[in-house]
């Protein structure tokens, strides 16, 4: 049995792990090794001169030429990244401290037909991108939101709220009443009961659903293509407009900012690791 | 800002608005009649749904086949169960940008391999038949850890005493498999599969990324409506594309609310008593 379970997990296990480890190899090549018939698999601290060898030797170029232009595009990766880290932040603090606010309200206060409004503010979650974009365009033009930070970080908060709302829920719901009703005893009022009390307590529940709102955001792209052509543009819409470069496809500078891109997202989830499933269920499975 | 634009995009799906020109024009429903009409509409109707439901499927089964060979103790087990997370986590667009090298027909390592262990070396990115494919794997390789990840939360909420009480009855392994452990993970794989229907339902990122708006092979309905309103300007067409894609998504995600509605209240119901 035990032999079955390891004939199953080594396989995918190296499988899934492989793009991952591809990637990283690859921001380490010269081009010519990036697209070499046969591949470069094991870094050699020493020059390579066969053409057939499966080694290579890994240079830092890659990482060094990011804070150049490729040819173009106008600026240069850490000019975009810029704009997928404010973006991301923004967006981020606004949806958690509104999510915090509502999860409050809804966990602590019976409000008539709260639950459909909750399920109303999940179904949002579920829209496509595609099919509200136009709309959110047109809307954009007559604000002049359009290629602005703001417009993406206005939508982001929005679509990020359903899912902070819902994790927060989650949380709040799990903290004893007990101590704010002290609190509301001792004469705080609401509002310094839930700064003093409620936020203390919900710290690491906000450090997690952070982490979500930012990932979701810092990852999304159905929007942020749609509305942004130039000003905002994020890693993910440049690196989508790198494909079919002119000089080809700059593989050691994309894999060696993916690199850089991923790099916080796989040390984050590496963090929140023990709430994953709460994250990517939003909250709906209860352990 | 979540209201306006459903009721704005109504609108708009009856006029002939159009990105480069300011006129606009009520039309009725010309639109809507142009979207049933065209053949390209069914096209990207029968490509989400072949994606959907494979997708889905095949996530489902590895999934939950790895939840069942991981379940128990299994050394490292913590380390390893994060490392297979991971790819759900990073960005669709850029991972699936980068699986264009690993899926080049000339020099992707994926060929390569197949060359070496001497297996065809099919062209992933440019034949036809094999484009939906490509797609589907990349999609397979992100999304799997989130089928495990719910298995195995339900694999581990099965109580230890039925298996207890099994092995005294001698059950056979099959057996336990069959009448215990599928229908008793049954509900939350449920859930699963319409959380991962709903997000495949509005695949985008992967199409843009591996073979464009425009492949007739490839095109779902959210590529097929960038190409509309993005590439040919027609704001109205794209709306009305955008209400028919809203209907659907609004039904499974009823379903999906409903469902989930349904097993909180019995989490609930099993906590207290």
């Amino acid at each position: 049995m035990n032999l079955i379970r390891a004939f199953v997990i080594v396989p995918y296990f190296f499988l899934a792990t492989l793009p991952l480890a591809w990637l990283a190899l690859t921001s380490f090549k010269t081009y010519n090794d990036t697209i070499s018939v046969n591949a470069k698999f094991v870094p050699w601290s020493a020059r390579v001169d066969s053409e057939e060898s499966l080694k290579f030797e890994p240079t830092l170029d890659a990482y060094r030429n990011l804070s150049k232009p490729v040819a173009g595009t106008p600026k240069d990766f850490y000019h975009y990244l810029g704009n997928s880290v404010v973006i991301g932040l923004l967006s981020t603090l606004a949806a958690v401290s509104l999510g915090t606010l509502c999860a409050y309200g809804f966990s602590r206060f019976q409000l008539p037909g709260s639950k459909d409004w909750l399920f109303f503010i999940l179904s949002t979650r579920f829209l496509p991108p595609l099919a509200v974009v136009v709309p959110v365009v047109v809307m954009y033009r007559w604000f002049s939101l359009e290629n602005t930070h703001a417009g993406l970080i206005l939508l982001y908060t929005s679509f990020n709220l359903s899912l902070a709302v819902w994790l927060m829920k989650g949380f709040v719901d799990e903290m004893p009443r007990a101590f704010e009703e002290a609190a509301l005893v001792d004469g705080y009022t609401r509002v310094q009961a839930f700064v003093r009390v409620i936020v203390p307590q919900a710290a690491t529940g906000m450090a997690v659903t952070a982490v979500f709102c930012l990932i979701s955001s810092w990852n999304e792209f159905g929007f942020a293509m749609t509305l942004n052509n130039y000003e905002a543009k994020t890693v993910p819409v440049y690196f989508a407009g790198l494909q079919g470069n002119i000089d080809g496809v700059p593989w050691p500078q994309i894999a060696s900012g993916m690199i850089i891109f991923v790099a916080p997202i796989v040390l984050f989830t590496i963090l929140v690791r023990n709430h994953l499933l709460k994250g990517v269920t939003f909250g709906t499975i209860k352990q | 800002m979540n209201v306006f634009p459903l009721v704005y995009n109504i609108y708009l799906s009856f006029t002939n608005a159009d990105l480069s020109s300011s006129a606009v024009q009520n039309i009725g429903t010309r639109n809507y009649a142009l979207v049933f009409a065209e053949g390209r509409y069914a096209d990207a109707l029968t490509t989400t749904a072949l994606f959907v439901v494979l997708s889905v499927a095949i996530e489902l089964v590895l999934g939950y086949v790895l939840a069942l060979a991981l379940r128990g103790h299994i050394p490292g087990k913590p380390a390893v169960l994060t490392i297979l997370l991971i790819p759900m986590m990073l960005c669709p667009v850029v991972l699936s940008l980068f699986w264009n090298l690993i899926l080049n027909g000339h020099y992707g390592i994926l060929n390569q391999l197949l060359g070496f262990c001497a297996l065809p070396q099919p062209q992933w990115l440019t034949d036809d038949d094999l484009k939906l494919v490509s797609i589907l794997l990349v999609d397979v390789w992100m999304w799997t850890p989130f089928m495990m990840l719910v298995s195995l939360a339900a694999l581990n909420a099965i109580p230890k005493y039925i298996y207890e009480a099994a092995e005294i009855d001698r059950a056979s392994r099959w057996m336990v498999f069959r009448t215990i452990t599928l229908p008793m993970s049954a509900p939350l794989l449920g859930l699963a599969v319409l959380l991962r229907g709903t997000d495949a339902l509005k695949q985008f990122d992967l199409v843009m990324a591996i073979t464009g708006p425009n492949d007739t092979t490839t095109q779902t309905l959210s590529a097929r409506i960038y190409q509309v309103v993005f590439r040919n300007y027609k704001v109205g067409l794209g709306s009305a594309y955008g209400v028919v894609i809203l209907v659907a998504v609004i039904a499974v995600a009823t379903i999906s609310v409903r469902y989930i509605d349904s097993l909180n209240r019995r989490q609930g119901k099993a906590a207290t008593s």
